[in-house]
């Protein structure tokens, strides 16, 4: 069993509390994304369980060990990093095997891990390579081999994608779901990009200064955020927040406008062009991105955004009317941007 | 790149640099013209003046130049050796722990770069006599085996190793002393054998501090020797003086020579220029 536990966790660099009170499980086997802006704390809750910084209060437990004070090396753990940390003056191979050497593990079974993972990741040919002569996607598959070698089942990642260009990221990433779905691994991954964040995970943790903002599936957290910033950091283009209270009058749909003091939730891709009802807008600019256009809007001082399929036949400066449906609008307590649950009972 | 900038600036930074090679060349070449060729041609020029190596048969046989040779080769290795453990050891400490007084130890050290050696000439005799090493060869080498500029560079060079590696290793369970061994070493290649060249040409030549804590043979080193052997009441031999000359040159210059390509590219990653 490899699950892994934080309870309490906090850390603190100084006066400066970066985590504070962090509680949460990832359970055997599961792909668990921390997700978040920059400096959110995310990559130091994975150092945290890395074992490469202590924590200043409350345990990391990682199967049924309590390893808050462990080294790293005792919490049988691998890691992957962001600049794929790979020793430049050392070849494929060596690189791979750098950690079961460190280890003592036998030669022999060194040479068969090493067999497996290579041909596992494709990097046979390369083996007497230099990591200065591969290509970004080759040195993250060494760096995937290192994790893979060690055979242990918790492996941490920390933004592993992100040195990559954007196709290759996409295929990377599916190769590190389905390798983690065959090695049955235990994954925490670190990233920064709501799209690879929503792709691979099982689990998602969203992260905003210092502590947990919403912890469920991707479903859940584009479905139902939690929170105004949920809403507007998961799905692109990201949710329209908007104040009601001054759109009364403007034909904005009654069922939004349900008490005052809130803020309404609407996702661009669920707003529709209405003939004769609905909140009148006038257009500010249009994005054309292939598949679908984005259609920025204005209604009062408030920018609205929606999405519109293929290219569209609507200009700058047009005014339309928008309309939704009642089961697609989040509403949130304006003043601590916490989600109303169970406005008029039927919703969702 | 194939263009060629033009302008009396280029003319000038030309010429200057033409004529700075040429003026520090000039001894060496007067040094080989006179070391190759009979007494009396030693200042006069004649294209075709007859070649000879008698020159360095008779400095060899004059003075004990194989025993001066071997001395400052176990001098310079010696150092060598002792400044690769002591500042990497040193610098290792300085870039990647924190303990009480580091920054003041740091900037002890640092001072001890403004300090000229010669300075200390006294007070290392002193140290030296008091130790009972007088006239022998670690005498010369211990007072620089500590070497300032050695730790300042190592541990400059080290700070500069991403953090990454150290963690990756760190996570593999590979220990302090390993890390030291298996990463920074390997990846500071380049400054060790910048900084070794630096050491090894700057003991090879060094001279006051062996000429005044040695008196005999057997501990002397080539520069001493040579000063020695040339020295005015022995009567001057110009061709004899310049063959000896090149003879304690010609080692350097040769490692020079053949490892120029590796000198020139390690300076540049090194950064010392």
């Amino acid at each position: 069993m490899s699950k892994i536990i934080l309870n309490n966790v906090c850390k603190s660099w100084g006066k400066i509390e970066v985590l504070s009170n962090i509680n949460f499980e990832c359970k055997n086997g599961e792909l668990l994304v921390l997700l978040g802006p920059s400096g959110c704390g995310k990559s130091t809750t994975l150092r945290l369980i890395a074992g490469l910084e202590t924590p200043t209060s409350g345990t990391v437990v990682i199967g049924d060990t309590d390893v808050s004070n462990l080294p790293p090396v005792k919490r049988n753990i691998s890691m992957v990093f962001q600049n794929y940390a790979l020793f430049p003056h050392l070849n494929v191979e060596e690189n791979i095997i750098f950690g079961l050497k460190a280890r003592k593990v036998p030669k022999k079974e060194q040479q068969k891990r090493l067999k497996d993972a290579a041909a596992l990741l494709g990097l046979t040919e390369f083996m007497d390579r230099k990591p200065a002569q591969l290509s970004g996607g080759q040195r993250q598959r060494i760096a995937l081999g290192r994790a893979i070698v060690a055979q242990v089942s918790v492996c941490l990642m920390d933004e592993p994608l992100s040195n990559l260009d954007a196709k290759l990221r996409q295929e990377m990433r599916q190769e590190i779901r389905s390798l983690q779905q065959r090695l049955k691994m235990t994954m925490i991954y670190v990233t920064h990009d709501q799209v690879e964040a929503m792709t691979i995970a099982d689990k998602i943790i969203l992260m905003k200064d210092g502590g947990i903002e919403q912890h469920g599936t991707p479903e859940d957290l584009y479905n139902r955020p939690a929170t105004v910033f949920t809403g507007n950091f998961i799905g692109n283009p990201p949710m329209n927040i908007l104040v009601p209270d001054d759109l009364i009058g403007e034909g904005c749909p009654s069922y939004s406008i349900p008490e005052a003091g809130c803020s309404l939730g609407i996702r661009p891709e669920n707003i529709e062009i209405s003939g004769d009802t609905g909140l009148e807008v006038s257009v500010l600019a249009i994005e054309y991105l292939g598949a679908d256009s984005l259609i920025v809007c204005k209604a009062k001082e408030q920018s609205i955004t929606l999405t519109v399929t293929g290219k569209t036949n609507i200009i700058v400066g047009d005014r339309l009317r928008l309309n939704w449906q009642q089961e697609h609008i989040h509403l949130f307590n304006s003043e601590n941007g916490l989600r109303i649950e169970d406005l008029d009972g039927d919703k969702t | 790149m194939d263009f060629k900038e033009t302008g009396i600036g280029t003319i000038i930074e030309t010429l200057g640099a033409w004529m700075l090679g040429v003026l520090w060349l000039l001894p060496v070449v007067f040094a080989f013209w006179s070391a190759f060729h009979p007494a009396e041609f030693s200042t006069r020029f004649e294209l075709f003046a007859p070649l000879t190596l008698d020159n360095f048969v008779r400095a060899w046989s004059y003075a004990p130049f194989p025993r001066y040779l071997l001395n400052t080769f176990i001098l310079v290795t010696l150092i060598l050796a002792a400044q690769f453990v002591l500042c990497t050891l040193a610098a290792y400490g300085f870039a990647r722990f924190e303990f009480f007084g580091k920054n003041v130890v740091f900037a002890l050290v640092l001072l001890q770069l403004m300090i000229m050696p010669e300075v200390l000439l006294v007070e290392n005799y002193r140290t030296i006599s008091n130790l009972g090493l007088l006239d022998t060869i670690p005498a010369i080498g211990l007072p620089y085996m500590a070497s300032a500029f050695g730790i300042f560079l190592l541990r400059q060079n080290f700070k500069t190793i991403p953090r990454e590696l150290v963690e990756a290793a760190q996570v593999e369970g590979v220990s302090a002393v390993g890390i030291l061994w298996k990463v920074y070493v390997p990846l500071s290649r380049s400054t060790y054998i910048a900084y070794g060249l630096v050491s090894v040409s700057y003991h090879w030549n060094n001279f006051l501090w062996p000429l005044v804590v040695t008196s005999s043979v057997n501990s002397r080193p080539l520069t001493v020797g040579l000063a020695i052997f040339g020295a005015p009441e022995s009567g001057v031999d110009w061709s004899i003086i310049t063959a000896a000359t090149v003879m304690t040159m010609a080692p350097l210059l040769v490692a020079f020579i053949l490892f120029q390509r590796q000198f020139v590219q390690s300076f540049m990653h090194s950064g010392i220029k």
